[in-house]
C-alpha cells in the first residue's frame, strides 16, 4: 500500500495549535507537510515535511506551494488560524484543490469588507464606519451616536477593541489604538494598520458558534454562552460553556444567522467561528472567521465516544481531506475553558496554586503557557493569555463554577519593574 | 514526621498524562508497555493494577502514563497519584533494571541514537537555542528531554515530529517510537512563544 494523501497544515509559528494538529494527523496516517513562516532547523533534512512559505503574501506562497506540490503532490490545504485563511484559499486554488473561493476568504479576513457584505446582505450587523487612523477624531466626535466600540481591522483576541461612551472617551481609545497599532508587530500590516472601525455598540449577552461548513450547510459543532458580562470598556474574552443554556428556538436563531452570514461572504466549506449577541432585537453578528476556535480552546471539544473519540482538530482534517467524519456529534456533557485573564502588567515570575485549581472536581486541567519572565500585557494592549482552565461536568452551570473555582485557586506572582 | 510529596499531573492528550513529581523516581528512565513488563518494580505494577493503564515511562521525577478507555484524567490521575505517593513512601526501590535481553539490543539502538543526536540533530537544534537529551531507549522506543530554546516552544512538536523522528525512522528505522518526556510548562526561553487567539 502507498503513503496515504498528503496534506499541507498551514502552522504560523506562534500558534497555540502547533501540538493539537500535528497528533491529529498523526492519527490520520497522513503524509504530513508543516508549512509555516519560519524556517525550521529541519527544513533543508526533510523537505517533504517541512516548508518555509511566504505568509504575507498569499500569491507568493501560492506560487511557493505549486512548485512544492510538483515534487510532493498535495491532496489537501488545512490553514489553523486567521492568518492562514487566505493563504489556504490561495493555495487550494493554485493546486485545484476543494476549498474557499479566495475572494470569500478576503471578505471572511478583513473586518470592514466582511461587514459591508454583511450588511448588503440584509444580516443584522452593528452599524460601522471606516475611518482613516491618522484623521484627529475630534473632527466628528460629537456626531457619534454613543456607546460605539471602537476596533482595529487587523488584530486578535480583542486586542484595541475599545468600547467609547462619548466624545472623551473615543478620543482616548483612538489614542491607544493608534499607539497598538503602531508597535513594530502590527505596522507591517499596511493599509489594515492605518484604518479602523467605529461601530456601534449592541447590549446583550454574547456567545461564540463552532462550526463546520460542508457544501454550503452549517453543521453545528457546538454553540458557546459567555457568561462573564463583555460590556467593556475593553472586551477580553473568558470562560466559554458549551451547551448553551439558551432554549432550542434561540439557539436555532443564531445558527441561522451565522449560516446566513457565512453564505452571505461566499464561504462553502471548513471550519467558521462566529461571535454573535442576542438582545431584544434578535441575534446580531459580530464577527465571523473561517477558521476554528482560538487558542488552547479547542481541546475543550471532543467528538464522538469510546475508542472512535477524536479531537476537534482531527475533525477537522478529515473534513478537510475529504475523509470519512464518523460523528459530527460532540461527546456527552457539558464542557467548559477560561482563558485566563491576565492578572497584571508586568514580568511573569510564578504561578501558584496550580496543583490546587486541578484538584477543583469537575477540572480537566489546568495548562499555564505564559513562562517565567514573560511580560504579561492587560487588554486593550495585550492579546496573549497567560494560561487556560478545562472543566467537564454533567451541566453548563456545575462547569461555569469549577472553572471559576480553579480561577479562584491561581496566584500570579508579577513584577512591575523592568529588573 | 511524614515528608510531603508533591505530584502535578500534566495531560499531555486525551490518552498521555505526565506526573511530575518532588522527589527523584529514578536515575535515568524505564518504560514499561505491559502489567508482565512492570512486574519487579513497584511503581509500575501499581500503576499497571489501575484500570486502563497501557503504558508507564518513568524518567528522573516524571511519569509518564498512557491509558485507554473514556476515563478522564481528573479520575485516573488521583489513582497514580495515590499509587506514586504509596510507592514513594514504601521507601523500597521503586524500578527495577530493564532484563538483560532487551537492554543488549537497546544499548545497541542506543548508541546509534546517540550518534545521530550529537551529529545531526542537536547541532540542527542548537541554532535555535535548543538542545535534546537522549535519555534512554527501551524496547526501541527512544526517549527524550528537549532543553533551551525547544522547551516550551510552541512549535517544539513540529520539531520533534516532522524533523527528530523522521530523521530517527530514515537512520535508525527499528525504533519503535519517540516518548517527548519534557515539562514544556517550565521552559524559560523557548524560540517561539504562541500568542495569537
Amino acid at each position: 500500500m502507498g503513503p496515504g494523501p498528503r496534506l499541507l497544515l498551514l502552522l504560523p509559528s506562534t500558534t497555540y495549535r502547533a501540538a493539537a494538529f500535528v497528533e491529529a494527523a498523526r492519527r490520520l496516517d497522513v503524509e504530513l507537510t508543516v508549512v509555516s513562516d519560519h524556517r525550521s532547523v529541519f527544513a533543508t533534512r526533510e523537505p517533504a515535511s517541512l516548508a518555509t512559505f511566504d505568509f504575507s503574501n498569499p500569491d507568493r506562497a501560492a506560487e511557493q506551494a505549486a512548485a512544492f506540490a510538483a515534487r510532493h503532490p498535495v491532496a489537501a490545504v488545512a490553514g489553523v488560524d486567521d492568518d492562514t485563511v487566505v493563504l489556504a484559499a490561495a493555495i487550494a486554488r493554485a493546486l485545484g484543490l476543494r476549498h474557499n473561493p479566495v475572494e470569500a476568504a478576503r471578505a471572511a479576513r478583513s473586518k470592514h469588507r466582511q461587514r459591508v457584505l454583511l450588511r448588503d446582505a440584509g444580516c443584522p450587523v452593528p452599524a460601522f464606519r471606516l475611518h482613516r487612523l491618522d484623521q484627529d477624531p475630534r473632527a466628528f466626535a460629537a456626531n457619534v451616536p454613543y456607546p460605539v466600540v471602537v476596533k482595529p481591522l487587523c488584530l486578535a483576541a480583542s486586542r484595541g477593541v475599545i468600547r467609547a461612551d462619548g466624545p472623551a472617551d473615543l478620543v482616548a481609545a483612538h489614542a491607544i489604538l493608534r499607539e497598538i497599532l503602531a508597535a513594530p508587530d502590527v505596522a507591517t500590516q499596511g493599509e489594515d494598520a492605518r484604518h479602523y472601525l467605529i461601530e456601534q455598540y449592541v447590549p446583550g449577552p454574547e456567545f461564540a458558534l463552532e462550526g463546520v461548513l460542508d457544501g454550503g450547510r452549517l453543521r453545528v459543532l457546538a454553540l458557546f454562552d459567555k457568561p462573564d458580562p463583555l460590556d467593556g470598556p475593553y472586551f477580553e474574552e473568558t470562560i466559554y460553556v458549551t451547551p448553551s443554556r439558551l432554549d432550542g428556538a434561540a439557539q436555532r436563531e443564531l445558527a441561522e444567522c451565522a449560516e446566513r452570514a457565512a453564505l452571505a461572504l461566499g464561504l462553502v466549506t471548513g471550519p467558521v467561528h462566529v461571535e454573535l449577541r442576542r438582545n431584544a432585537g434578535g441575534p446580531w453578528l459580530i464577527e465571523l472567521g473561517a477558521r476554528s476556535i482560538g487558542g488552547r480552546c479547542g481541546a475543550v471539544l471532543r467528538f464522538g465516544a469510546g475508542a472512535a473519540e477524536m479531537s476537534l482538530e482531527e475533525l477537522l482534517l478529515r473534513h478537510a481531506l475529504g475523509l470519512p467524519v464518523p460523528t459530527w456529534e460532540r461527546a456527552s456533557g457539558a464542557a467548559g475553558v477560561m482563558m485566563i485573564p491576565v492578572p497584571a502588567a508586568g514580568v511573569l515570575r510564578a504561578v501558584k496554586g496550580v496543583d490546587a485549581a486541578r484538584a477543583v472536581p469537575g477540572v480537566d486541567d489546568v495548562v499555564v503557557t505564559a513562562h517565567p519572565g514573560q511580560t504579561l500585557v492587560p487588554p486593550p494592549r495585550g492579546a496573549q493569555y497567560p494560561g487556560f482552565i478545562f472543566a467537564r461536568g454533567a451541566s453548563p452551570a456545575g462547569v461555569e463554577s469549577a472553572l471559576r473555582a480553579a480561577h479562584r485557586c491561581l496566584t500570579f506572582d508579577v513584577s512591575s519593574g523592568g529588573d | 514526621m511524614d515528608r510531603e510529596i508533591r505530584i502535578t499531573a500534566e495531560p499531555v492528550d486525551g490518552a498521555r498524562c505526565r506526573f511530575l513529581t518532588s522527589e527523584p523516581l529514578l536515575d535515568g528512565a524505564r518504560r514499561f508497555a505491559s502489567a508482565e513488563a512492570a512486574v519487579g518494580s513497584p511503581l509500575a505494577e501499581a500503576l499497571f493494577a489501575i484500570e486502563g493503564i497501557s503504558e508507564v515511562l518513568v524518567s528522573g521525577g516524571t511519569v509518564t502514563v498512557t491509558k485507554t478507555g473514556n476515563t478522564p484524567w481528573q479520575v485516573t490521575g488521583k489513582e497514580v497519584g495515590a499509587a506514586i505517593r504509596r510507592a514513594l513512601a514504601s521507601g523500597a526501590a521503586l524500578v527495577a533494571p530493564a532484563t538483560a535481553g532487551t537492554a543488549a539490543e537497546d544499548e545497541a539502538l542506543y548508541t546509534r541514537v546517540a550518534d545521530l543526536f550529537e551529529a545531526e540533530i542537536n547541532p540542527a537544534v542548537a541554532r535555535h537555542g535548543g538542545f535534546v537529551e537522549l535519555l534512554d531507549v527501551q524496547d526501541g522506543v527512544v526517549m527524550l528531554r528537549m532543553g533551551g530554546g525547544c522547551q516550551g516552544c510552541g512549535m517544539a512538536d513540529v520539531t520533534l515530529r516532522q524533523g527528530i523522528e523522521r530523521a530517527l525512522r530514515q537512520q535508525v528505522p527499528e525504533i519503535a517510537g519517540v516518548v517527548d518526556v519534557t515539562d514544556h510548562s517550565a521552559g524559560s526561553n523557548p524560540y517561539v512563544t504562541a500568542s495569537k487567539k
